[in-house]
């Protein structure tokens, strides 16, 4: 073997150019997968990693301090695997500035344990009295209004405290946290226990659990508890909408991969033939020179695989971390299979796809390999261009339309991957615009201008005194009419939250009652119509389908005492499946005396939305701008990926032509060294080879955008189907004349792209030189 | 040169070798023996099956039928794998367009030969140095064989040829693509090779080439031999 290593690195060494394409392909395509694979994997259960990650309490659990001590609880809980707590609790209300809200408060001395381990994202945990930390997603909005590092709030009629730092609990155990000692001065009403079991992946074994840690307790001992199943259900809703696309972004990803991959790998071999030809006269088995080639391509390859994994880990982790740190999970990176996965598949990927041509070149006679290398096959070329050489466009043209048909394997691989290439844009943008349209409009996203926060309930006179949070000072009707001739206003929705059930469903569901403009809010009716009388109300597709329901169908809703037959008069796009709208005539059937908490306000072009608010706060001081809606981090993940896919893929394929191009001219050199000694000028002969690819671009577009906009068609629907959710069909009308023609664009791009410089090169290479050299 | 065959004893011997390729037929019927220290050249037109002849000998192909013995081997005999052994050892080709390695400087090329036999790079560089020195391009060996002139080329051609002391020579038009001086050189080279013993076949239009370095010349017409006629050298 002592004579193929030195003829492997040379060829490593000296095919500088086609190393480096296999190198960046490579590097590209592992970095795709790498990406892709991450995301599937860590897409199918960021939750569950997340609650791993912090030993998430699987039953959290209060219970009646005057029924039963401390000791008690640690003595039951010793069945369970894991337990942290008893911790002392109380459910205190609070006055940061904001609207009135109470707080579940736990005392916990540190943030660790073998339970719900908290993330302290920001500042530090609470070491002393007088101190708090907060429950907060790293990833909710701060608008104004919400608590910040360092600022105090009054907590429990007047114990102030100051808020030293915000941490995660995926397990959601409390809104806010303090020492043991700040907890027993507020005297804690109830006794917190989490515990994780040994088997509690049903509601039946966490029952079974629960029963064990509760067993001999006195009874009515236990206040209430909370399933981590549950939470895993509600946690599951948002994501739950991106996991399929972005798991067909990752397959059409690995796909386009593998067929570049391929291309340029046997592209290289096939160029190596007269290489091989001489090889083998020298007395090179043909097992050596297999070992040759294989070794020429993996050394690039192996390269370019390592980096891409570092590269796909470091992007991957920077978007999971993104896309997921909402379950308060830093960090979540590549599960280490699927590097493990990358660093093996796609050498051996490479190599496979090398090995082919590789026993070809191993099987072929070494007499026909010395004549095969330099003259391509031109049997069918000759007609066609003989047929291009009669027609009127210029000859450097018709010239380089003839180019591809001399090497027809070659060309087809070249053409497929533009074909792919073309495709995933296609596909790609399509599905970035369906995504943006759809989340804006079910998130509502910019819909209003500004909202306003009137105070819960409030019929009665408002609460008094210090530390009373601050209400609105006018009524619901004069608030709207104040709201609405503030100059500015274009339109005005107050709305009332009441909770409430469906008789027949455990689930609680969130009934909006709106007046006003509510048409102007940003709900998009997508079957039947908005109410216009009492006993109407407009649900989500999620609705319907979680509780096998249709437009006109109707449900009786029960607030407290009081129930309501109601009929479902239209679906409106949005995302949940808990959130009911309906009008006020509605709520004057459930609870008559309720003013609106909430309204929301568009105003007229070029107000000034802070002199707005302003204005309005200047009459009633009671009224408090809460955030609008946020279009959430899952579509910027979605997006960002999208993005980056596209650019790889485009990349890739313009290597991809690159890579012909380099091997085209190169086998053709001698004829481009001919052709310029007859007297065809440089730019004539880039014009030549650039015309070829060209050519192939606009095939490439013509054939990849249909097949773009139907992989569109049939993936974004089924997919929103997995996900409950409805996409209208006029949201996958995203591709207009304008865009196909930009599109077309890209793929002519993508291959004038990659063939110009060893056009260029190619044309500017002296004849002598060229002729020197055969 | 040659080892173990003395003068007088066939090095090459055909036997009513017959290729075909598809419907056309290359060589039809030919017998033919080359002894040691022979330098044999064919001739005659183009497509009359001379590379293809060349080819049977150096065991790049098989013939249809017919055998083919090189120094003792039968090469009908031989797998893949044997061939390779065998054209490793006993054949030394040069070809009209040279046909190095561009990857690789010149003495690497000609060492690359020695190395397939398992002799160590140093050895082989060694070697290598030895015969560029003899062929007089020691000052070109670590140019790159696109730098160097076509008889430079040649001459390292040649170099890489005779790096295992091969039993037969195998040259196909080894002056075709050279100018005049440079053929020149390069039949000289051949000739000296001869004279010290290298058994030589070589295919050539070149007359003069014939005439001054071969001993005998096997005229080729349609794949037959037509004619064979022995030769007082003319240097
Ligand atoms: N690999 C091959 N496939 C098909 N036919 C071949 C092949 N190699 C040679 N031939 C045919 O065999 C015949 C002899 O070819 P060969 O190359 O031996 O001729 P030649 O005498 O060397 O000609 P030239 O003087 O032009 O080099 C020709 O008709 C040629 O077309
Ligand atoms: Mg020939």
């Amino acid at each position: 073997m002592s004579a193929v290593w030195p003829v492997s690195r040379a060829a490593v060494r000296r095919r500088r150019i086609q190393t480096l394409v296999i190198g960046v392909v490579v590097l590209l395509s592992t970095t795709m997968i790498v990406v892709a694979l991450g995301l599937l994997a860590a897409s199918s259960g960021p939750f569950d990693q997340a609650y791993t990650k912090q030993h998430g309490a699987q039953l959290l659990a209060s219970y009646d301090r005057t029924k039963v001590t401390d000791a008690q609880l640690t003595d039951a809980a010793r069945s369970a695997a894991a337990v942290a707590g008893p911790f002392g609790q109380a459910t205190v209300d609070v006055n940061t500035g904001g609207p009135a809200t109470s707080l579940v408060l736990v005392g916990r001395a540190d943030p660790a344990g073998t339970v719900d381990r908290l993330n302290v994202w920001k500042g530090r945990w609470a070491d002393k009295p007088g101190e708090i930390v907060l429950n907060r997603n790293p990833t909710d909005s701060t608008g104004r209004g919400t608590p910040t590092l360092g600022s105090a709030m009054t907590v429990a009629g007047n114990n102030k405290l100051t808020i030293v730092g915000f941490a995660y609990s995926v397990s959601q155990s409390a809104d806010a946290w303090v020492t043991p000692a700040q907890m027993t001065a507020l005297k804690p009403t109830s006794t917190q226990m989490l515990y994780r079991f040994a088997h509690a992946a049903t509601n039946a074994e966490l029952t079974a659990g629960q029963n064990g840690v509760t067993a001999g307790l006195p009874s009515g001992a236990l206040i209430g508890t909370q399933s981590y199943l549950a939470l895993r259900a509600a946690a599951a809703g948002e994501p739950n909408t991106f996991v399929p696309f972005l798991m067909v972004f990752g397959w059409l990803g690995l796909a386009v991969a593998v067929l570049i991959v391929a291309n340029v790998v046997s592209g290289a071999v096939v160029a190596g033939f007269k290489h091989i030809g001489v090889l083998k006269a020298l007395g090179f088995t043909p097992s050596q020179v297999m070992v040759v080639y294989l070794g020429m391509v993996s050394i690039p390859a192996v390269v370019g695989c390592a980096g891409g994994v570092v590269l796909g880990n470091i992007l991957a982790t920077s978007l999971l971390t993104r896309a997921f740190e909402n379950y308060g999970a830093e960090g979540i990176g590549v599960p280490i299979w699927v590097d493990v996965a990358a660093l093996l598949g796609v050498p051996a990927l490479v190599a496979l796809s090398a090995l082919v041509p590789a026993l070809r070149a191993r099987s072929l006679s070494a007499a026909q390999a010395i004549s095969a290398g330099s003259a391509p096959q031109s049997g069918r070329a000759l007609g066609v261009q003989r047929w291009l050489g009669g027609t009127r466009l210029p000859r450097s043209v018709s010239l380089g339309l003839g180019l591809p048909f001399a090497r027809p394997g070659r060309t087809a691989l070249t053409l497929a991957a533009v074909v792919l290439g073309v495709t995933s844009v296609t596909f790609a943008v399509g599905l970035g615009k369906s995504l943006t349209t759809y989340q804006t409009a079910a998130s509502r996203v910019g819909a209003v201008d500004v909202t306003m926060f009137g105070g819960l309930k409030g019929n009665g006179p408002p609460p008094q005194g210090e530390g009373a949070p601050p209400v609105a000072k006018l009524t619901d009707a004069q608030d709207e009419a104040l709201l609405r001739s503030t100059p500015g206003a274009s339109s005005v929705a107050a709305s009332a939250e009441v909770p409430m059930r469906m008789v027949g469903a455990s689930t609680d569901l969130r009934v909006s009652f709106y007046r006003g403009d509510f048409q102007q809010v940003g709900f998009r009716i997508i079957e039947g119509k908005w109410f216009d009388g009492p006993g109407q109300v407009v649900v989500s597709e999620r609705f319907l389908r979680q509780h096998g329901l249709a437009v006109g169908d109707t449900v009786v809703l029960q607030a407290q005492d009081k129930s309501v037959r109601v009929q479902i008069v239209g679906k409106a796009l949005y995302n949940s499946g808990d959130e009911v709208l309906s009008n006020w005539q509605t709520l004057a059937l459930v609870a008559p005396n309720q003013r609106a908490s909430i309204y929301e306000i568009t105003v007229k072009p070029g107000t000034d939305l802070d002199t707005y608010v302003s204005a309005v706060q200047a009459k009633d001081s009671g009224l408090l701008e809460t955030d609008g809606q946020d279009a959430g981090s899952f579509v910027t993940i979605v997006l960002a990926t999208v993005v980056l896919l596209t650019l790889m893929l485009g990349t890739v394929a313009a290597l991809g032509v690159f890579n012909t191009v380099v091997l085209n001219t190169r086998e053709r050199r001698r004829d481009l060294g001919m052709l310029k000694s007859i007297g065809m000028t440089p730019a004539q002969v880039t014009v030549m080879v650039v015309t070829s690819m060209v050519a192939l671009g606009a095939i490439g577009g013509l054939l990849g955008i249909p097949l773009g906009m139907i992989a569109h068609r049939v993936v974004v629907p089924a997919m929103a189907n997995g996900a409950q959710v409805e996409i209208p069909s006029f949201m996958l009308n995203v591709y207009p004349a304008s865009l196909l023609a930009l599109l077309i664009l890209a793929g002519i791009v993508i291959a004038a792209a990659g063939a110009y410089v060893p056009a260029r090169a190619a044309a500017h290479t002296t004849i002598a030189k060229v002729l020197h050299n055969e | 040169m040659t080892e173990d065959v003395g003068n007088g004893q066939a090095v090459v011997q055909l036997t009513a070798v017959r290729k075909e390729y598809g419907e056309s037929v290359a060589l039809d019927g030919v017998s033919l023996e080359i002894h040691a220290g022979e330098a044999v050249a064919v001739m005659g037109p183009s497509g009359s099956g001379k590379s293809t002849l060349l080819s049977m000998v150096a065991g790049l192909d098989r013939p249809t039928s017919g055998s083919v013995v090189v120094h003792g081997d039968d090469l009908g005999t031989l797998d893949e794998k044997g061939l390779a052994l065998f054209r490793r050892r006993r054949i030394g080709m040069i070809f009209q367009f040279f046909n190095l390695l561009d990857d690789l400087s010149a003495l690497d090329n000609v060492a690359l030969a020695a190395q397939l036999t398992g002799t160590s790079a140093s050895q082989a560089r060694k070697r290598a140095l030895e015969l560029f020195e003899e062929l007089g391009i020691a000052g070109r060996r670590n140019t790159y064989p696109s730098q160097l002139s076509g008889g430079e080329r040649q001459r390292v051609a040649v170099a890489r040829a005779l790096m295992n002391r091969p039993a037969i020579l195998l040259a196909d038009e080894p002056t075709g693509a050279l100018d005049t001086k440079a053929g020149e050189q390069v039949m000289d080279l051949l000739l000296d090779l001869n004279q010290i013993g290298q058994t030589l076949l070589l295919v050539t239009h070149d007359q003069q080439l014939a005439t001054r370095c071969a001993s005998r010349v096997i005229e080729f017409v349609d794949g037959q031999i037509a004619g064979e006629r022995s030769l007082e050298r003319t240097s």
